[in-house]
């Protein structure tokens, strides 16, 4: 009973898009994609939501294959943003609601529900070339969401969108979340993925590099990380000893090192009262997801590999 | 295709969201607002054309210097010239003054002042005795005013001869018997230069309004899908509706727009030819001709299957066109081949009407592609079998059903394909591994 992807693979012309993805993404749970642009999870997400469809694999949801399920079942919020410029904000969320089956009155309770709750009532009456580009983000989410879906999918649902927003996003994240609906993101920002994630999936080139619940993914490398401060040696130049120990971080505050798997990081806490420091911070925590990325992927490319020529702005 | 099943009701959902976005639009609402007016304006042409001939009128100053003319001279002149209007009071063309002899110097000043348009001196011959004219004005020699004047001349010249041959002026005009009727003497129907030429004008009138509806209508698809392209409201569509209950929803909604547009613009043509009896009363005293002269219902129902059918199969293609576009300056381009195709119907029934016996015409008449334009002509002219035009019917609707197979193949892969040009070959790439 979840969503379960396997072996799907896709090729657009020359580009190998998807290679052999397979995910099992528990139901109820929230999931988050990671990769740089052109990694693959926006067609990934298409074709989970059979707008596409893959050369070969299957994707299931609860038994049943995409193919035989209603379109009900999905909400997407597209990473192209776009809504009918000319038409008023009410009506078109009732419009794609009733695609989805939602009586207009239940879609209009709902929609003007969400509206207030995303602070913008007021704007139920205007066309929607007359919203700022974030408040057509939310306008977008809301259309995705008013169908009540049993798997959401979000590609950069938080992009462009400032502090306060991003927070009232995530708040109702956590309650579709509480409804018992499955949520799946796309994202490049890390820390909104520890803040939210149970499970992830590290995507590079068409190919899952790692995926599990945050804290097996953290824990892939086997590696774990120490971060240390004494009084009066802010060198601690005595580290560079330490079989397994690699100091990847010194700040004003503490100096971070890594310690490779084989190796126990209290070797670094003996070795510092050893040498009769006081220490005034020890900790040992797994690699931030961030670190596992840059391991996975290279590093964070900023650089479009984007397989469709896209319009020029 | 699961799309099949379940067309509905999503596609009358998205035919309701397109026909009143459509119908909202300023250029929508003045436009038709224009076109009506016009078309009621152009209804009202015949009055204006009438008004103007009886706004002219032609005055003749007519001099009698010879002796011993007929008595109704006058009046054979009046009549040639003014026809029937010279036994009411309608309008008269000609208004003749008869002049005593020697008053052709007082004459000739009023001429030239302009109170006259035209001076006429009828002498008489002393040699032959035969009537002589002499005709002054300044209207143009080769037109149709001094054509008639000449006609009437002749016809007085006739009767003053045949008056001193000594035949009466009661047996110069007395009745004579005279019969007009059709070829076929059994036909009930009688035909007029006015019944003969609306219902030329309203079977290239009605080919027009399908040449016209496919060409804009059929535009307006195109322009919708690439505007949901090019704003990626597609991609919200792509997870609600199926490409299906979009094609269709788009090109039903886009058709009921154009027909309301119709609609409007029939009816001012209908109340204007309505009111044109009135206005015609109204302006110049008399009534007009029955407009509806040359409408024939078989004509109307050949033109509403056709015109259905045809709008159906060209608007599915050119939705199909516009999901290859991403932004809506493109249309025209992209549609280009099918306009192309349209026009060349169109302008095949033009010259079709001309030669509408001939086989290629026969044969163009089953051509899908061709046959909303040239079945129409050919059933407007009559030279058609019921069964010609059942088989051209039929083939035109199992290509509407060919139509909507391909328009949606390449409707649901061209709306994911983004790019400044889509190659042929990544359209059949895109057919064969889309939904």
């Amino acid at each position: 009973m979840s969503l379960i992807i396997e072996s799907v693979s896709k090729r657009f012309g020359d580009v190998q898009a998807l290679e052999d993805i397979s995910l099992e993404i528990k139901p109820g749970e929230v999931f988050g994609l990671l990769g740089a642009n052109g990694a693959g999870k926006t067609t990934a997400m298409r074709i989970v939501l059979d707008i596409l469809r893959p050369d070969s694999g299957t994707i299931a949801w609860n038994g049943r294959f995409n193919r035989d399920l209603p379109r009900e079942t999905w909400g997407y919020l597209p990473e192209e943003r776009g809504l009918y410029a000319k038409m008023n904000v009410l009506e078109q969320l009732v419009f794609f609601a009733k695609l989805h089956g939602v009586r207009s009155k239940v879609a209009e309770r709902e929609a003007r529900g969400w509206l207030e709750r995303f602070r913008i009532p007021e704007y139920a009456d205007r066309r929607a070339e007359q919203l700022s580009k974030g408040n057509q983000q939310k306008i977008q989410f809301i259309a995705a969401i008013l169908h009540d879906p049993q798997v959401l999918l979000m590609d950069e649902p938080f992009t462009g969108l400032d502090p306060v927003n991003v927070a009232l996003l995530k708040e109702a994240f956590l309650e579709i979340k509480e409804r018992g609906k499955t949520l799946i993101f796309s994202t490049h920002q890390m820390e909104t993925v520890e803040e939210l994630c149970e499970s992830i999936a590290i995507v590079d080139r068409g190919r899952v590099v790692v995926s599990g619940s945050v804290r097996d993914v953290r824990r892939s490398g086997g590696r774990q990380m120490v971060r240390l401060a004494v009084e009066g040696d802010p060198e601690m130049a005595w580290l560079a000893e330490l079989d397994g120990v690699r100091v990847t971080r010194r700040g004003q505050d503490y100096t971070e090192m890594q310690v490779t798997s084989g190796h126990n990081p209290e070797v670094v806490l003996h070795a510092a009262l050893g040498r009769d420091l006081k220490v005034t911070h020890f900790e040992i925590a797994d690699p931030s997801l961030e670190q596992i990325f840059i391991e996975h992927v290279g590093q964070i490319d900023t650089t479009e590999r984007t397989l469709a020529p896209k319009v020029p702005a | 295709m699961k799309g099949w099943r379940t067309l509905f009701p999503n596609a009358w959902y998205v035919a309701v969201r397109e026909y009143r976005a459509r119908a909202r639009t300023r250029s929508f609402v003045v436009g038709t607002g224009l076109l009506a007016l016009i078309a009621f304006a152009a209804t009202q042409l015949p009055v204006l054309i009438d008004y103007s001939m009886t706004t002219s009128q032609t005055r003749i100053a007519v001099v009698a210097e010879a002796a011993g003319m007929p008595s109704d001279s006058l009046a054979v002149l009046d009549g040639q010239l003014n026809g029937q209007a010279a036994d009411t009071n309608a309008h008269k063309a000609f208004v003749l003054s008869w002049l005593s002899a020697g008053d052709d110097a007082a004459a000739q000043k009023d001429l030239e002042k302009g109170t006259y348009d035209v001076l006429l001196i009828v002498a008489r011959d002393a040699a032959t005795n035969d009537l002589g004219f002499t005709v002054r004005t300044d209207i143009p020699q080769d037109g149709s005013a001094v054509a008639s004047i000449t006609h009437a001349l002749l016809s007085l010249e006739i009767d003053d001869r045949l008056f001193r041959a000594g035949t009466s002026t009661a047996a110069l005009t007395a009745p004579f018997s005279l019969t007009i009727g059709p070829a076929n003497a059994t036909s009930a129907g009688t035909n007029s230069i006015s019944h003969q030429v609306s219902a030329d004008l309203l079977s290239t009138g009605l080919i027009m309004l399908i040449f016209m509806a496919i060409i804009t209508y059929g535009q307006w698809v195109a322009m919708s899908v690439a505007e949901e392209k090019g704003s990626r409201v597609m991609e919200l569509m792509l997870n609600a509706t199926t490409p299906l209950q979009m094609l269709a929803g788009k090109v039903l909604g886009n058709g009921a727009a154009g027909l309301t547009q119709y609609g409007i613009i029939l009816a001012a043509v209908v109340g204007g030819l309505l009111a044109q009896g009135q206005i015609h009363k109204a302006v110049l005293g008399t009534s007009s001709g029955a407009p509806f002269g040359g409408m024939d219902p078989t004509v109307l129902g050949a033109f509403a299957v056709l015109f259905v059918l045809g709008f159906l199969m060209y608007s599915l293609l050119y939705a199909a066109l516009g999901s290859l576009v991403s932004r809506q300056e493109d249309v025209q381009s992209a549609a280009t081949p099918l306009t192309m195709l349209v026009m060349t119907g169109y302008l095949m029934s033009v010259f079709g009407l001309q030669a509408i016996d001939e086989s290629w015409v026969k044969i163009a008449s089953f051509v899908p592609f061709f046959s909303p334009y040239l079945m129409l002509a050919r059933v407007s002219v009559g030279h058609v079998e019921m069964w010609e035009f059942g088989l051209s019917a039929l083939m035109l609707l199992i290509s509407v059903g060919i139509a909507l197979f391909v328009a949606a193949r390449i409707y649901s892969a061209g709306v994911l394909l983004y790019g400044q040009r889509v190659s042929l070959r990544q359209i059949f790439l895109a057919i064969r591994v889309s939904r």
